[in-house]
């Protein structure tokens, strides 16, 4: 214990610029010594997800797996952080100097290519992380309306099958030609540069179909939400399945692909950004005091009903947004899909994640993912496994993993040097 | 020091690196057949069914030692991805399948709903796919490396209208079906529309519907037989078809009641009972009375898993050997995998005449089997019954 301890010691002084370093260095491995080091560990090819799947599907090839992960990620990550820890800690402080929005956006854009290096050695990993990135915009809308208004909400995949279903109409009709809305409308070159405005289109309807839960259900308090939004999720379900022109349950497929990983990837940081500014405002504070207490909010002065209405609407318009993206990753949405499983999903990895954190919802969204990914090859054990886990973390951790924990970029982004006698390391 | 051991490993990647270009490409070529079934979700038995069937073809083709392509044989694995009945799933496992494991073909999936977003993965990706059971038309439609083992719903709604008509000299129909599922309600519309061709408008007595996972048909039937229709068309799953069926009977239906390939589980007459007996539908081929290699393939069934096949394992068995016809036929395998696609794709659009065990198929230009519809009697012992054969024009 005392050993892994001083090890990991070894490694507090390695800013996040570091890590970005190391993780850029070992994707570069990858990228160009992955084929040949997988050859020579008698693997198949270069393993995707960490080789989890590799693991589990061919129990004999689990050393080769450690081999190749220790090659190609931990060891160069953890050598190279460490190694250049004095150097990274000197540009995380000339990043300090810079403004805030600024080296932000230059950590995410680093961050950005790591990920595209490490998702385009495989396509499989490209619709991985996609469909996580999307996962992520849902549970952090989700969170809003179960964390941080204190209620619980269970229309959210009805919220994302209309905004689903809004975006695609959208885009078929507009910008291709297909057998359920006739030719395009415009030209096909102009889609991926309207497609930012017809994704805040589908936010906006589902942000519309939200006020027919909250009007009704918001005069009052508890567990009348989640039954009337549990019917809303049922109606609109229901109400797609019948609908012809939208190709009723068959569904509506072959939208055009303007999901690319890039594109998923600056909505989710414009999600994560904006929802974080809205917790953080006036109007988010409001929604924590009427969560513990409305009557109190309301002497304070804060006009409850407005505040959870605008919550309200606010979340359902990101799981809009999510479930445009999500119908343009698969360019296949059928209603089927945005039933009660989905809801069991995003729940799971809100409840996982934990509540009143965007950080929070961030690992549930990518854990829940990932785990739900690497253990494909259990099949039927994979559903005992995850309930299983998050049974666990229920019980020990009864607000999720990480619970009311806001992001700290600045802290996130420091030098890690200073904080020990002040001096260099 | 530090230098130094920074050149020595630089040199040791450089290194590696060169002689790799050397032996990447001489990894053995292995023909891997993708499988995308649902194992787990809504349908596991249809998934347990596709899983047989590929185990048992990947046993024959062990037997004789792997697939011989151009003279030379080559050892055969099968990836099996559970889909989990959902439509991202699907489309994960193919994506998987196609860029990790580099299949040559796939087999799958089974249901439309996985059938039409995972076919455009594969179209896309040009690699061959034949999905044994998807009746949909768009899983193949405007896509040239989508095949598919079954006729569709545009074949089996007239063939059924065609054989009450003439079996049983009806005029007057009724139909119930679930609107909330893609398969039952394609095949009631089309049903419809050849009924009301053959007697004319209207003559579809009573057109109900209900939604997925309802119980009580009460009220739907009681119309029914208000209507005074002579024959109730119900395209169901086996758990409803034991529903309806008895809530039928019990309600005082007193005709017959036809069903079609849905029912061709061996579920249906299980849950169902003798309430089915004596009852019609159509399917993909008939399990009791088979002959040649369907009655060959069925005893093996049987024999190992303990239960008779029902038509998903047989169209699973029947894509399977297509695969391995189509492979055979692509000439050569160069190991380069995009090339060997679509040699393989070529290969199978050409197969002509296929002797499979669920009917002899030539592929059209839509990649669509021509196949011959089979009419099933539920005998009085339960058992499926050849009853008529129906081919296409």
């Amino acid at each position: 214990m005392e050993m892994i301890k001083n090890f990991l010691r070894q490694f507090t002084v390695v800013p996040l610029v570091g890590w970005l370093i190391g993780s850029f260095v070992a994707v570069l491995l990858e990228y160009y010594l992955g084929d040949a080091i997988s050859y020579y560990l008698y693997l198949p090819k270069i393993p995707v997800l960490f080789g989890a799947l590799t693991m589990l599907k061919e129990p004999l090839l689990i050393p080769s797996v450690l081999a190749y992960d220790l090659i190609i990620y931990i060891v160069p990550v953890l050598l190279l952080g460490r190694l250049l820890a004095a150097f990274s800690n000197r540009v995380a402080t000339w990043f300090e100097a810079l403004p805030l929005w600024l080296a932000t956006v230059v950590h995410l854009a680093a961050f950005y290519g790591i990920l595209h290096l490490w998702a385009g050695i495989n396509d499989y990993r490209v619709l991985v992380v996609k469909l996580t990135m999307v996962a992520i915009i849902l549970t952090v809308s989700l969170n809003i309306i179960n964390g941080y208004q204190g209620e619980f909400s269970c229309s959210h995949p009805g919220f994302m099958a209309l905004g689903a279903y809004a975006s695609s109409s959208l885009t078929l009709m507009l910008f291709a030609d297909d057998k359920m809305f006739g030719a395009a409308l415009l030209p096909p070159a102009l889609g991926p540069w309207l497609f930012p405005l017809i994704l805040i289109f589908g936010g906006a309807v589902a942000a519309i179909g939200s006020l027919v839960v909250a009007i009704p259900s918001f005069r009052t308090r508890g567990d009348y939400l989640a039954i009337i939004s549990l019917a809303f999720m049922f109606i609109v379900k229901s109400a797609i399945e019948n609908m012809e022109f939208l190709g009723g349950p068959r569904g509506m497929s072959s939208q055009p692909n303007y999901a690319t990983l890039p594109i998923i990837f600056i909505w989710t940081m414009l999600c994560i950004w904006i929802i974080h500014n809205f917790i953080s405002s006036t109007m988010g504070k409001a929604l924590n005091a009427v969560r513990d207490n409305e009557a109190a909010a309301n002497s304070m002065t804060v006009n409850t009903r407005k505040t959870k209405m605008t919550a309200f609407m606010f979340g359902a318009f990101w799981a809009g947004v999510a479930g445009g993206l999500f119908a343009h990753v698969l360019r296949y949405v059928n209603p089927g899909t945005f039933g009660i499983q989905k809801l069991a999903e995003i729940l799971a990895m809100v409840y996982f994640g934990g509540l009143n954190s965007i950080y929070g919802s961030i690992v549930g969204a990518v854990s829940i993912s990932v785990l739900g990914e690497a253990l494909r090859p259990l099949e039927l054990f994979k559903w005992i496994i995850i309930p299983l886990i998050l049974i666990l973390v229920m019980i020990f951790r009864p607000y999720g993993l990480i619970s009311f924990t806001e992001i700290n970029v600045k802290g996130l982004m420091r030098p890690k040097n200073r904080s020990r006698s002040g001096g260099a390391e | 020091m530090r230098k130094v051991t920074c050149l020595v490993v630089a040199l040791c990647a450089v290194a590696l690196c060169l002689s790799a270009n050397a032996w990447s490409f001489g990894r053995k070529t292995v023909i891997k057949v993708g499988i995308n079934a649902p194992m787990t979700g809504d349908i596991p038995k249809v998934g347990e069914g596709s899983k047989y069937a590929a185990q048992m073809w990947l046993a024959d083709v062990e037997k004789a030692g792997g697939i011989e392509v151009g003279g030379k044989k080559y050892p055969v694995e099968i990836v099996i991805e559970d889909n989990e009945s959902k439509a991202e799933s699907a489309v994960k496992a193919n994506t998987k399948m196609i860029t990790q494991d580099d299949v040559l073909i796939i087999v799958g999936p089974q249901s439309s709903k996985q059938a039409v977003p995972a076919g455009d993965v594969a179209n896309n990706y040009k690699t061959a796919m034949i999905s044994p059971w998807s009746t949909n038309p768009a899983t193949t439609a405007d896509r040239p490396y989508v095949f598919r083992g079954c006729f569709l719903d545009p074949f089996q709604g007239p063939v059924l209208a065609n054989f009450i008509t003439g079996e049983f000299g009806f005029t007057k129909a009724a139909v119930l079906y679930d609107v909330a599922s893609d398969y039952p309600k394609g095949l009631a519309e089309f049903f419809k529309a050849a009924w009301e061709e053959n007697h004319g408008a209207g003559s579809v007595v009573a057109y109900e519907s209900f939604t997925t996972k309802d119980t009580d048909f009460s009220s739907q039937l009681t119309k029914i037989i208000r209507s005074d229709a002579q024959v109730l068309f119900t395209p169901q799953y086996y758990n409803e078809v034991a529903l309806i069926v008895q809530q039928a009977k019990d309600l005082g239906w007193k005709g017959p009641i036809v069903g079609s390939d849905s029912w061709g589980s061996a579920e249906t007459v299980e849950l169902c009972g003798e309430a089915c007996y004596g009852q019609f539908f159509s399917t993909h081929y008939a399990a009791a009375g088979a002959k040649g290699a369907t009655k060959e393939f069925i005893d093996r069934y049987t024999k190992k898993y303990g239960y008779t096949p029902d038509d998903v394992a047989a169209l699973t068995w029947d894509a399977l050997r297509l695969a391995q016809t189509a492979i055979e036929n692509s000439g050569k395998l160069t190991g380069k995998i995009k090339k060997d696609r679509a040699a393989v794709r070529n290969a199978l659009a050409k197969v002509e005449d296929f002797q499979g065990i669920t009917g002899n198929m030539t592929f059209t230009e839509e990649g669509d089997p021509k196949k011959c519809a089979v009419i099933v009697k539920i005998s009085d012992k339960g058992e499926y019954e050849f009853y008529k054969q129906i081919c296409p024009k």
